[in-house]
């Protein structure tokens, strides 16, 4: 059964090249080559997404696997990210007299900025190089081939539920992640002043407005799902073997990452228009 | 299957647990901007708001009761500022209360005071437009310190023109603390004075002698005793 999607390896063999051209045009066709291939493969996505029937165990299972595995390392690096960013901000605003200031500009540093974007680079290297990996691994011992035999859709049971769990877990990692770092923030507050829990939790929602929580919420989605998209996309379509999946799974975080900066900024942007 | 079903729950805890953190986070921002308590709207009239934003406090003897809901500009001179403040604190502002833009600390954001008013006047109603106190500006201020500093260089120039006057020993208090003449003169007075009171003595015991003049001394010492 054929998944009527071409590989970049399959457009590379259709491909004639000619003497005259130079290595940049053949890496700026390469560059477009993919993004035709990528934009074929999210397109795929959202016709099987809605397209019954539904993988609703095996989305569980990676949903389990993407989220709930990942918490430890979220939570560790969110602990430590907003203790380091209280101490490290502190000589600062002491040298202006607005200790006072730490909790709400480290709450605010965190929920609009920090704590989704590191989150989600974490995530990438977690969780976008395993997809990329795995699937890639999967494809060159066949398995993808076998799966489709047998009449499994492997898009649908592979992909479809790896990328939505990722896209729905990454934002409730963010949430968790963000109030650890809170707490971080809270410890590292403490570590050279005396401020009690209820004052520090006054002094975080005082200078919280809803314009810095939901657009930093609305993009984790989006943080989520290009990570698994991209893991999926370089392991579904790998190839060359041990050294592809090494390849899908190292190019899977490299975009992954770039494109977590790329919406970041996107998102910035966005935003600023509505604020 | 046991394995997949404690999966199937911890994935759960999990899930709820962030919503749960989500739902608290959206309750407590909410709570600040009044959006879950019972409130009432009042308006004031400014000629400038001097940077107030949407979303800043509002302060009733110096409790956060409220939030700045919008700010309009009414005319080329007037600034229509609206406020959503608690309804439990409207039994405490009187219909001639005052608002006043403040700001919060020397870095901190703008704010509105609101000053109670005069106890048995009226309470507030939904609506209504309450008095206003221009605020002080920081060119206000630098204004005044600009006179203020000039005032002080002219009355520092004037002083060192009088030093100088006085340190050459010119009109009467530089005569008086330079001038050496002068300290001379008033110490050859002192001695004329000695000398002459040194002779009066001498003459009033003669004086004391005199047939003519021997009684009426005999009479005071009799006096005397």
């Amino acid at each position: 059964m054929s998944t009527g999607l071409k590989t970049s390896n399959d457009l590379n063999s259709e491909k004639v090249t000619t003497p005259s051209e130079n290595s940049y045009v053949k890496t700026l066709k390469g560059f477009f080559e993919e993004v035709t291939l990528l934009t074929k493969f999210t397109g795929r996505f959202f016709r099987e997404v809605i397209r019954p029937p539904y993988e609703v165990s095996e989305f569980l299972k990676q949903s389990y696997l993407i989220g709930y595995k990942s918490l430890p390392l979220i939570a560790i690096t969110g602990f430590i990210m907003g203790l380091v960013l209280t101490i490290q901000s502190r000589p600062t605003l002491a040298q202006f007299g607005a200790e006072s200031w730490l909790p709400a500009m480290v709450a605010v540093s965190i929920i609009r900025e920090i704590g989704p974007v590191i989150t989600a680079l974490i995530f990438a290297g977690k969780v976008g190089s395993g997809i990329g990996a795995e699937l890639a691994s999967m494809k060159v011992t066949e398995q993808i081939d076998a799966m489709e035999v047998s009449g499994i859709n492997p898009f649908k049971y592979l992909v479809v539920t790896r990328i939505m769990s990722a896209t729905l877990m990454l934002p409730i990692l963010v949430i968790i992640g963000d109030v650890i770092s809170l707490y971080g923030a809270y410890i590292g507050v403490n570590l050279k002043g005396d401020v009690s829990f209820d004052l520090f939790f006054v002094k975080i929602f005082e200078k919280l407005v809803f314009t810095d929580v939901f657009p930093a919420f609305i993009k984790t989605f989006f943080f989520g799902f290009v990570v698994a998209l991209l893991g999926c996309y370089k392991g579904y379509n790998s190839s060359k073997g041990t050294e592809g999946v090494a390849e899908a799974a190292n190019s899977s975080v490299v975009y992954a990452s770039l494109m977590i900066f790329i919406l970041d900024m996107v998102a910035v942007q966005v935003t600023s228009l509505f604020t | 299957m046991k394995k997949e079903t404690g999966n199937k729950i911890k994935l759960g805890i999990f899930v709820s647990a962030g919503f749960a953190l989500l739902i608290i986070g959206i309750y407590f921002i909410g709570e600040r901007q009044q959006l879950f308590s019972r409130t009432f709207h009042v308006s004031g009239i400014f000629k400038n708001i001097s940077g107030l934003q949407i979303g800043n406090n509002v302060r009733f003897s110096g409790i956060n009761v409220g939030i700045i809901d919008g700010i309009e500009q009414m005319t080329d001179t007037t600034v229509k500022v609206d406020m959503l403040i608690e309804e439990d604190t409207r039994k405490f502002i009187k219909k001639n209360a005052k608002a006043i833009i403040g700001s919060d600390g020397l870095m901190g954001n703008k704010i509105v005071s609101i000053t109670p008013g005069t106890p048995g006047q009226e309470q507030l109603s939904d609506n209504d437009i309450i008095a206003t106190e221009q605020p002080v500006t920081m060119d206000d201020i630098l204004i005044k310190l600009k006179v203020t500093g000039d005032n002080a260089a002219t009355i520092t120039n004037d002083l060192a023109v009088v030093m100088t006057n006085i340190r050459e020993g010119k009109g009467t208090i530089g005569k008086l603390l330079m001038d050496t003449t002068m300290a001379n003169e008033v110490d050859q007075a002192v001695v004329n004075i000695k000398q002459g009171a040194g002779g009066f003595k001498q003459n009033m015991k003669a004086a004391s002698h005199n047939v003519l003049l021997r009684g009426f001394f005999k009479k005071k010492t009799d006096k005397k005793e």
